[in-house]
């Protein structure tokens, strides 16, 4: 059960200032969602329009007839979706051959891959993108999703899960006539479904919110991710988008990652916690 | 035809010596019980036989073939884990055919077997849960139903009763008689408990320190055991050797002195005895008798009395501080502090060389 | 002969991942190292100058504005952070059903994206139509440039990623907190112990390690900070608000002076390496608990 002091209820400041900061967390998004609601017309004369009457679906109506935010969605949809199943087999395949197989260098090569955890991403990103622009790499989907392959933390953390699983269970195949492989791909990887939970959902937020990355690499505007489409939204705003229009961008977006976090909750809290704790 | 040979098998974990030139021959269809103690080598014995290790030099070799070159897969063995490592994700029915899909028979084939296991184990209802659905009984019958119907040439069972309750290892126990019944394979059994070893092999192997220290059937073991070590290790309670000095006697045996002074004589035959060294006399309880304080071979007190109901074992502490356990019958008045006789019946002693060598009584005509 | 394929076996497994981890993090890490001692642009040109571009950059007040910026920022953001999501755990840590909804909607805005994240945030701090703007006007008085004052900026990104960032310090301070037994408490005032005391002497020693995590950890990820500086100010006016990634990226990709980025990046990675092995040490100086 949790510990700590136990109280019957929370000190009334203490109370005060959840709520209160409760508050400030959703006002922003209160905010927007009333904007996105309004007509760009309206919120161009005044933005506090957004706490009265009329509103309006027309912002929406505008996102689904055919804006470039299907085709950002799209793009987002399917390279967090390649780069999440990449990483789950490449990390699975990697975690269990450091986990259960015994290779020359194989210590050796674990701490190498472990210190790759300590690699910030400004450090590569700069080569990284040359040597992509000389291998014809950007502005596709290969070039967005294979950075986001090498993943350390994700065979850290799939070999840990490998180990603690019975050695046993590997002994009772390898007699069964399994092969290495077949044991891998009967016995122990479903097994390891909870973990992969962890690290799909985990993955596919990291590579969903990328910022930099696909930045400099995606510069056609039909190859945008969603993160970087809503970008060069923002910047564009003056000339362009309405704020209304830009409102329901936003919530558009946030839409699909906030479905994925209230269905996968739990996993995301236990791996961002492991990730950091490391 | 020998089922299962080790020549000279040899294993060490860097610098650690596990096995120590370990050869063995079994007949076909042999219960054989590898008992011992832990770190006796027994386990990773085992775990050669079924190819989980490899032996540093020596040969396996099953039915003439030689295995321990073959993946565990690949040998025609089966074993039955300590806990059972049974699929968890699997159901019962799964995990009984796994090894046979590896083995590409035919599915009807595996819907036979894996059906005609389940009846005999009583495991039918079972068939489609989960392991973590199933009782403790229930689990350890799905592992012996999976070695079952792989039909191997010899099945390895490792310490199978030792975690479990009373209730449960008496019925399993019975599992383990009736497999053999079933089926014709050689079964090989890990365990350090003496009483399971005895009641189910035809052949024990005792091993101690590395080496196997005795190879017979359960009565032989018990009753002429080839050193200290064995005759210590098998019976309960355990034999009581106590110092004793060769004397004259007459006839061809040796008589012995205790430190106590009191004097044994037992039918072992002097002339098989090294001259002159210090040996050991040994006595299970049910060859010293209690009786009265100036009626038997010695006198001693007693320090704790334990009443089974069909006979009480006491322990008894001689005048030189050697301890004893003697044997009385289940309703006996003997109390703590109680000084008594002890009778020895010096024809069913052992004599115990300064190597450990166990010298044994003739047998009666 | 067999045993020596199987020895090789494991290869195949980590294989895959091994070869991606070397082409695309490590070699593109050995090229930067190369690249900053380059001066080169997005092109491919190439003209080895040795540590030149290091000299430039020790001597230009620009990566120095950029440097500081970084600072004021982490520690405009990293003890509130601290502060703030230790005292929301406490106050949330207990099984109810409305502590849990409350720790759901503090940590929600984490998961939001960067660009998300400031498209909200503009339009609360903007001074023409921006929600404090609003309520400001409501209440009679003028609107805060936030987003355009110099002294602003800096705090305007930190409230931003405040708001933004909470929620995984929160997390980690439960799991922290759910690890001290009820027990002590119980006997601390048995032993007539006030909150504040029990606080002092029982909850912040058991925290101590997760303190320092969160301390760390969010003062490496903070001098990294960038999206947000970006989108909200452009690092203006006047490169106040430019942290030291967004220096970079108007180097390489406003300048093409992809060497001088480089080397500005390798200046980077040593200072988040400088400053965390400083926390490091400062922290383990200390005796040892237990």
């Amino acid at each position: 059960m949790s510990a700590g002091p136990r109280r019957i209820g929370l000190s009334t400041p203490a109370l005060v200032g959840v709520i209160f900061g409760a508050a400030i967390m959703v006002a922003p998004l209160i905010w927007t969602l009333l904007l996105s609601f309004k007509s760009n017309a309206d919120l161009m004369r005044d933005s506090a329009t957004a706490f009265s009457g009329p509103y309006t679906l027309e912002n929406y109506g505008a996102i689904l007839q055919g804006s470039q935010v299907f085709r950002w969605l799209l793009n987002s949809a399917i390279v967090s979706l390649g780069t999440t199943a990449g990483v789950l087999i490449l990390c699975s395949l990697a975690g269990y051959g450091f986990a259960r197989l015994d290779f020359p260098f194989r210590r050796t090569l674990f701490v190498f891959v472990l210190l790759g955890l300590a690699i910030p991403e400004q450090a590569v990103i700069l080569p990284r993108h040359q040597l992509f622009a000389e291998l014809h790499l950007h502005n596709s989907y290969t070039g967005l999703i294979l950075p986001g392959l090498v993943a350390p933390f994700g065979v850290f953390f799939m070999t840990q899960y490998f180990r603690a699983i019975p050695r046993e269970l590997d002994e009772a195949a390898l007699l069964d006539g399994a092969s290495r492989f077949r044991l891998f791909w009967k016995v122990l990887l479903p097994l390891t479904i909870p973990a992969q939970a962890t690290l799909g959902v985990f993955t596919f937020l990291g590579s969903w919110n990328d910022y930099w990355w696909p930045l400099i690499s995606a510069t056609r505007s039909d190859r945008f991710t969603l993160t970087v489409g809503l970008a060069s939204s923002q910047m564009n705003y003056a000339q362009t988008s309405g704020l209304g229009f830009l409102m329901a961008q936003a919530v558009f977006a946030s839409i699909p990652i906030l479905i994925v976090y209230i269905i996968f909750q739990k996993q995301i809290v236990r791996a961002m916690a492991g990730a950091a704790v490391r | 035809m020998a089922s299962l040979e080790l020549h000279d098998i040899r294993k060490a974990y860097g610098d650690t010596l596990v096995l120590d030139g370990v050869s063995l021959s079994m007949e076909p269809c042999e219960f054989v019980a590898f008992l011992g103690p832990s770190g006796s080598g027994k386990s990773t014995l085992l775990r050669i036989i079924a190819g989980l290790e490899t032996p540093d030099s020596g040969e396996v070799l099953l039915e003439g073939r030689r295995i321990d070159r073959l993946a565990p897969g690949e040998r025609d063995v089966a074993m039955v884990f300590q806990h059972y490592a049974l699929y968890p994700h699997m159901s019962v029915r799964e995990n009984m055919s796994f090894g046979l899909r590896n083995a590409r028979v035919a599915k009807e084939e595996i819907a036979a077997r894996v059906a005609q296991a389940a009846r005999v184990l009583e495991i039918e209802e079972q068939l489609d849960k989960k392991p973590g659905q199933l009782s403790g009984g229930q689990r350890q019958r799905v592992a012996i139903g999976r070695a079952i119907v792989k039909q191997p040439k010899l099945f390895l069972l490792d310490e199978p009763l030792s975690n479990l309750d009373a209730a449960l290892r008496l019925r399993t126990r019975v599992e383990i008689a009736q497999l053999r019944q079933r089926v014709e394979a050689a079964l090989i059994m890990v365990t350090h408990d003496q009483a399971e070893a005895m009641t189910l092999a035809d052949r024990i192997v005792v091993m101690n320190d590395r080496r196997i220290q005795q190879v017979g059937p359960p009565m032989e073991i018990y009753a002429r055991p080839a050193n200290a070590f064995v005759a210590r290790f098998v019976g309960s309670p355990a034999m009581t050797l106590a110092s004793a000095v060769l004397i004259p006697g007459d006839g061809g045996f040796a008589r012995v002195r205790l430190g106590d002074g009191a004097e044994v004589e037992t039918r072992v035959a002097a002339s098989g005895l090294p001259a002159g060294a210090p040996l050991q006399l040994g006595l299970r309880p049910e060859n010293v008798a209690v009786t009265r304080h100036d009626a038997g071979t010695t006198t001693a007190k007693v320090e704790l009395v334990e009443r089974l109901g069909d006979r009480t074992l006491v322990y008894a502490r001689l005048a030189d501080g050697l301890e004893v356990t003697a044997q009385d019958e289940g309703d006996s008045r003997i109390r703590l502090g109680d000084e008594i006789g002890l009778r020895i019946d010096g024809a069913a002693a052992h004599l115990f060389g300064p190597d450990g060598t166990g010298h044994h009584a003739e047998p009666l005509a | 002969m067999r045993s020596r394929w199987r020895r090789l076996e494991g290869f195949a497994f980590v294989g895959p991942f091994l070869l991606l981890y070397v082409f695309i993090l490590i070699y593109p890490l050995i090229l930067g190292i190369g690249i900053s001692f380059n001066r080169a642009d997005l092109f491919g040109a190439r003209q080895w100058v040795g540590t030149e571009n290091y000299a430039r950059l020790l001597a230009d007040p620009v990566f120095h504005q950029s440097v500081l910026n970084s600072l004021k920022l982490v520690l405009l953001i990293v003890p509130a952070l601290t502060i703030i999501a230790l005292a929301l755990a406490l106050a949330l840590n207990r099984p109810t059903r409305t502590a849990a909804v409350f720790r759901g909607i503090f940590f929600s805005s984490s998961v939001l994206s960067v660009t998300i994240v400031t498209l909200i945030w503009r339009f609360v701090l903007t001074p023409d139509a921006g929600l404090i703007a609003k309520v400001m006007q409501a209440l009679g008085r003028d609107p805060i440039p936030f987003l355009s004052d110099p002294n602003l900026t800096i705090p305007a990104l930190a409230i931003t990623t405040i708001w933004w960032c909470i929620g995984l310090p929160m997390m980690l301070f439960l799991a922290g907190l759910q690890q001290i037994p009820g027990d002590i408490y119980e006997a601390a005032s048995l032993d007539k112990a006030s909150r504040w005391t029990s606080f002092r002497r029982i909850t912040l020693p058991s925290i101590r390690r997760t303190l320092i995590l969160v301390v760390m950890l969010q003062t490496a990820a903070q001098l990294q900070l960038f999206g947000q500086a970006q989108l909200l100010t452009a690092g203006g006016p006047s490169g106040t608000s430019r942290p030291i990634v967004l220096y970079i990226y108007e180097v390489a990709f406003g300048r093409w002076e992809l060497g001088y980025a480089a080397a500005a990046a390798e200046m980077l990675f040593l200072i988040v390496l400088a400053v965390t092995l400083i926390q490091y040490w400062a922290v383990t100086r200390r005796e040892p608990e237990r």
